[in-house]
């Protein structure tokens, strides 16, 4: 089975032949065609050659094409710093104080900074291998790229003194979400959505509701318009707002190692499927392949039986120098357990 | 009629808590003007409330833009009664903090920054983005008993381990403790890359910091 065909059936609840598998592969990437973190960032047909080169080698189930996440505030007006061989990040906001808001226009996918270059690099990577595996381009919610467009310090303070000036550069962050996510589709590519600073362990679920919320279920809902389901990454804690993230319309919940796999199936695994989360920083980065191995286990152990359907995963973005043995690793315990999911396979335990 | 040190002292804490900047400006200005020690309206005003804060995150009532809101508050006060501290010969921990090199995520390290503040630490704060070899330099030039480092980031928990193999490197890692702490770090890390403590939130680290200085042995873990 490809990958297309393993996501068709267990939608379906046909058999399969292994669970899906996908180790979030960043800037790794890079590693993968030895070139330096920094030449993928802006390069459309590196970023891409580098995308497709990771997924021949490891045989893993979704592509997504991301960098970092400033690319689209940078496109915004944040100044963003990039090392020559590690991650880029936020360098300064666009605006530093509220007031300047009106500076901040929503982006131009088809001029604005980056964005032109990464839909191009989606376009590779689903021209190249889009009829067998899916393709998706990283989207930053609008909570975050609103924290990255004004401060993220200065954000969460304005969540209690100014919560108008908030909604507004939630509603400015959604504008270039929505425009971004319709050029990815034209792309041939699904948006991918992340919310780090959406987290319980940044703001409370209350704030949760009331400013990631009603862009989230805006976003998700005009993706779904466009015949794409969606996946949603939060970091962190977040258990406490799984519901509202399933009830934002999100059709996979990927979850952090922070947050518990079996509490996440019990709360909302019959609505949402699953996707997590074997610790990228101890296990994928700093373990063995047998540490990875039994990181896989135990994630299966907890998840396979999930409702609407489980995807191994690790539980956020691979750091860069994640070992390629223990990226194998986690591909092969997934091939070796197969499906369907029998005690004996995860060493007796279920 | 003047109101008891123990009720200024108690509205202090109480204003700190309720994240209210400008009442906690007018007490600590009322506290000033009957001519109460200041240092004591620090210890059992605003640090008290700022424990109460911390106390209320970890319970998951407050989260981070309350901590921050409740720190402006803190602040506030600080800078009216700082003035009026007099100088006292007990020796305070020195710390220097920062986030490491390739992260600009600072809220964790400056919550952290607070309550050692408050907990009577003096704290030096490299900011963020911070190359290893600034830590190490800091801590020689100011004489810190404690470096401490924070990340959020899993791409930039290796410069941590740079901190300490510096440390090594010029044999002076004996002379300082090492403590991290950051979203992706855990107890387990600390231990390989060598530092001594380890703390899962700000008010923590508190803990961990004190422990440190105290000199008790083995990697502390707080989590």
């Amino acid at each position: 089975m490809n990958a297309l065909q393993r996501f068709a059936a267990m939608t379906k609840g046909e058999p399969l032949d292994r669970l899906p598998c996908v180790p979030i592969i960043g800037n790794t990437a890079a590693r993968v065609i030895g070139v330096k973190v920094s030449a993928i960032r802006g390069d459309a047909r590196l970023l891409a050659d580098a995308q497709v080169a990771a997924y021949r080698r490891f045989g893993f189930d979704v592509i997504r094409v991301f960098t970092d996440l400033y690319v689209q505030a940078e496109a915004m007006g944040a100044r963003v710093k990039v090392p020559e061989d590690e991650t880029a990040y936020l360098d300064a906001p666009a605006i530093t104080d509220i007031a300047e808001i009106d500076r901040l226009r929503p982006l131009n996918p088809s001029r604005d900074g980056l964005i032109p270059a990464h839909l191009e690099a989606m376009r590779r990577v689903a021209d190249a291998v889009g009829g067998e595996v899916p393709v998706t381009g990283a989207l930053c919610a609008p909570f975050t790229t609103a924290s990255l467009l004004v401060g993220a310090e200065q954000l969460v303070r304005l969540t209690l003194k100014d919560p108008e000036a908030v909604h507004r550069l939630c509603r400015l962050a959604l504008e270039s979400c929505l425009a971004y996510a319709d050029a990815i589709i034209e792309a041939g590519a699904t948006p991918s959505l992340t919310d780090p600073m959406a987290s319980a362990t940044v703001i409370s679920p209350r704030q949760f509701r009331e400013f990631a919320f009603p862009y989230l279920k805006e976003l998700i809902g005009h993706i779904h318009s466009r015949g794409r389901s969606v996946t949603l990454h939060i970091c962190g804690r977040t258990s406490k707002i799984w519901e509202a993230m399933a009830e934002a319309g999100a059709d996979c919940l990927s979850i952090d190692n922070e947050a518990s796999l079996a509490d996440a199936k019990v709360a909302v695994g019959e609505r949402v499927r699953l996707m997590g989360n074997v610790r990228p920083s101890e296990v994928m980065l700093q373990g063995t392949p047998a540490d990875v191995r039994r990181g896989v286990i135990d994630c299966v152990c907890v998840a396979h039986d999930s409702p609407k359907g489980y995807i191994v995963a690790s539980g956020c973005s691979l750091p860069t120098e994640t070992p390629f043995a223990n990226i194998h690793a986690m591909m092969d315990a997934v091939r070796e357990i197969g499906w369907p999911v029998r005690p004996e396979k995860l060493g007796g335990r279920t | 009629m003047a109101k008891s040190k123990e009720e200024l002292f108690r509205e202090l804490s109480e204003s700190v808590v309720e994240m209210e900047e400008e009442r906690t400006v007018k007490v600590a200005e009322e506290v000033v003007r009957q001519g109460e020690d200041a240092y004591e309206a620090i210890e059992k005003g605003l640090s008290h409330g700022m424990e109460r804060a911390g106390q209320l995150f970890e319970e998951e009532e407050y989260f981070i833009p309350e901590l921050l809101m409740c720190s402006d508050a803190m602040y506030a006060g600080l800078d009216v009664l700082k003035p009026h501290l007099k100088r006292t010969g007990e020796k305070k921990g020195r710390v220097v903090i920062g986030v490491i090199e390739g992260d600009t995520h600072d809220i964790g390290k400056n919550m952290v920054r607070i309550m050692l503040e408050t907990g009577g630490f003096e704290v030096t704060d490299l900011g963020r983005d911070v190359p290893p070899r600034r830590f190490v330099d800091t801590a020689k030039e100011i004489d810190a008993d404690i470096i401490a480092l924070s990340t959020l980031m899993t791409t930039t928990m290796d410069g941590m381990g740079k901190v300490v193999k510096i440390l090594e490197e010029e044999q002076i890692r004996a002379g300082f403790k090492v403590m991290v702490g950051g979203g992706p770090i855990s107890p387990g890390f600390a231990k390989r890359i060598g530092a001594d403590g380890y703390a899962v939130n700000a008010a923590e680290a508190v803990k961990v910091a004190k422990r440190l200085l105290e000199g008790v042995g083995g990697v502390q873990v707080v989590a």
